[in-house]
């Protein structure tokens, strides 16, 4: 990608650690919550374009797609991608009863990403003293023109993947913020590399 | 005072432990309780207090209590999470109250305690609004793919009822027209052929004096000579059986398409009979590979014998005409398969050739009467509207479906037991013969 990082290397070291804590963190809740052993990659940093965005997310097949949106004191929407595959295992898991519903599966995906993004932005904001609130979930069937129009430039987006191990469920979410809230976010690296 | 406001909200608020057990619940709990319950709730276990989602609600409130994070639940996907009435008993449509769920992990500020507070919104109205909605948009999809499937059909009723004019104004005319011409091909081929015998005659005379030129007189010999060169003798004897058989020929093919053109009305003497399909294609596969020896011919029939009640003239004209096409469709290399499919109550045959196939823009027109795409003397267009017409005097269908350089394919279904009696009033069997 060729947009330079709004991150020093620096900034950019110690946020990776912190996600490397908070997303392990995560994976653990939600690992205790459905007793099953989770994986997790290591999270990735990078800036992207609104199409760029679009292509990240959206043009795995065969997936679901989520939205939430945090408030507090940093804002942004957490975007999540599960894997349709392995979903009715993960669902057993969760002690859903077979046959699922298109209500039971719809219900699923939103639980499951309000768990791990919520994990992961709870651990985020712990590492960097910050607190955020998430909103509800919603189901997202994105449209690549309207991501072509969006107004803001680049963005930092945070990734990073679960793998279920006993199943083929795979999931990625992937943070973005606000520009003014990367401002803050930066102000807070520093305070904690100083 | 905070108390009161919380007590008086109007979204539900009720507080439990990490036993479940509830701690607090707000008036708009409390005024759903049955009244007896109303003092007494306190460290009852929430799933006992308000049965039916039991298991759902201590799945969300582990998950609270373990992630310590908030957790949504939507009327779309789970409507009635507590056992709720509608807030309007009286004059709403629901029966049960649609909720939105929020639960949030709190800590008692004094004790330390961990506890889940659940949220509860009454959707109601919204939801009953929404549905009403969906269900709107439900019947006026339904009531557009209707509407569609309406104009589809006119369209089709349509083009069947101009390809039906055209075939019965075609046939009148073709009728007509045989009938008057085959008068005068009578007259004239009775007397082309007398014209041939004179003409012989003729030369033969002249033949006769051209040997005996010999034991003439010079003077008369001169003179006979000089006649026979004005009158170019040599030509003309040369052209005149030329000239004959040209006009022969060309005669045997004025009968020809006059024959069609008779076969086009079909007026045949023969009446209804059995008529072994299978056996006319085994007579039709040899009366055409004679003619036609390049293409490899098949033939599949499930059974010996597959009867049908028909002319067999038409019939046979019929499918003779089509498996002509496929024939002349086949330049070099190619096969032509014929398939008889015995069902219940109707017979279909399929003319299968991978020959030229048929480019789209003209397979809206290969019925039309004199439609041909042959050199002359090849074809006269009348193949497959006599095919047409054969086909639907027996009350049967007729479609042809191709591909260009792939191959054509020519489906007849025919019904066993045809009621020609009852044709005229048998309109919508016309619609069925669909011409494309
Ligand atoms: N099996 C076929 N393969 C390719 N073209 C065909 C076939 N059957 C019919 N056609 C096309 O339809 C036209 C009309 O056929 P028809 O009515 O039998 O008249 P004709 O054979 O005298 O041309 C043909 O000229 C030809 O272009
Ligand atoms: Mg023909």
């Amino acid at each position: 990608m060729s947009i330079v990082l709004p991150l020093d290397e620096e900034q950019r070291d110690a946020l990776q650690e912190l996600l490397n804590i908070s997303m392990g963190q995560a994976a653990n809740s939600l690992a205790q919550l459905i007793e099953t052993k989770i994986d997790i990659s290591i999270p990735k940093i990078s800036a992207v374009t609104p199409t760029q965005l679009y292509s990240l997310l959206f043009e795995t097949k065969d997936a679901f797609y989520t939205r939430q949106s945090f408030l507090g004191d940093v804002h942004g929407e957490v975007m999540s991608v599960l894997s349709q595959a392995g979903l009715s295992e993960v669902a057993t898991l969760m002690d859903y009863d077979e046959p699922l519903s298109k209500e039971d599966i719809q219900e699923i995906i939103l639980e499951l990403c309000n768990i791990l993004a919520g994990a992961c932005l709870a651990g985020l904001s712990e590492q960097l003293e910050l607190t955020t609130n998430l909103n509800m979930p919603t189901l997202f069937l994105p449209d690549k023109a309207n991501f072509d129009e969006l107004q803001w430039q680049h963005s930092l987006v945070m990734e990073v993947q679960f793998v279920i191990a006993i199943s083929s469920f795979s999931m990625r979410v992937v943070f973005c913020l606000d520009d003014e809230s990367l401002a803050r976010m930066k102000d807070t690296l520093d305070e904690l590399l100083a | 005072m905070f108390e009161q406001l919380v007590g008086k909200l109007p979204v539900g608020i009720g507080i439990v432990d990490e036993d479940f057990n509830v701690v607090y619940l707000n008036d708009f709990f409390l005024d759903r309780l049955p009244h007896n319950m109303r003092s007494c709730y306190k460290e009852t276990p929430v799933v006992e207090l308000f049965q039916g989602q039991g298991k759902f609600l201590k799945r969300r409130l582990k998950s609270v209590f373990v992630l310590q994070h908030p957790s949504f639940s939507y009327w779309e996907q789970r409507p009635h999470i507590f056992p709720f009435k509608s807030s309007r008993p009286i004059t709403g449509e629901e029966t049960q109250m649609y909720q939105n769920m929020e639960i949030l992990p709190i800590k008692d500020k004094t004790t330390g305690q961990r506890l889940a507070c659940i949220f509860l919104q009454d959707v109601t109205a919204q939801a009953s609004y929404f549905r009403a909605q969906q269900k709107l948009s439900e019947a006026l999809k339904k009531e557009h793919e209707a509407q569609r499937k309406l104009i589809r059909k006119l369209d089709t009723a349509q083009s069947q009822l101009i390809q039906a004019e055209k075939m019965a104004s075609t046939g009148q005319l073709a009728a007509g027209i045989a009938h008057e011409i085959n008068n005068p091909i009578g007259f004239v081929n009775a007397n082309l052929n007398t014209l041939e015998q004179y003409a012989s005659h003729l030369l033969a005379i002249c033949d006769g004096v051209k040997t005996q030129l010999e034991h003439f007189t010079d003077d008369l010999k001169e003179q006979i000579s000089v006649l026979f060169e004005s009158n170019h003798y040599d030509l003309l004897k040369d052209d005149i059986t030329e000239l004959i058989t040209e006009s022969t020929d060309g005669l045997t093919r004025v009968k020809d398409i006059v024959e069609n053109l008779k076969n086009f009305s079909l007026e045949t003497t023969e009446g209804t009979q059995v008529v072994d399909i299978c056996a006319v294609c085994h007579q039709l596969i040899t009366l055409i590979s004679a003619q036609y020896s390049s293409p490899q011919y098949k033939l599949q029939c499930e059974h010996e014998k597959v009867e049908v009640m028909g002319n067999p003239g038409p019939l046979k004209q019929a499918l003779m005409n089509v498996m002509i096409n496929a024939a002349q469709a086949i330049e070099e290399k190619g096969f032509i398969k014929l398939t008889v499919i015995d069902a219940a109550q109707s017979v279909t045959i399929k003319i299968l050739d991978s020959g030229c196939g048929i480019p789209v823009k003209n397979l809206k027109r290969v019925f039309e009467p004199f439609f041909t795409t042959k050199p002359e003397g090849q074809g006269q267009g009348l193949g497959l509207s006599v095919a047409y017409t054969a086909i639907e005097q027996h009350q049967g269908k007729i479609s042809i479906s191709s591909k260009e350089a792939k191959g054509t394919v020519v489906e007849i279904t025919i019904p066993k037991q045809s009621t020609a009696a009852a044709s005229c009033c048998e309109e919508s069997e016309v619609e069925n013969s669909q011409a494309t």
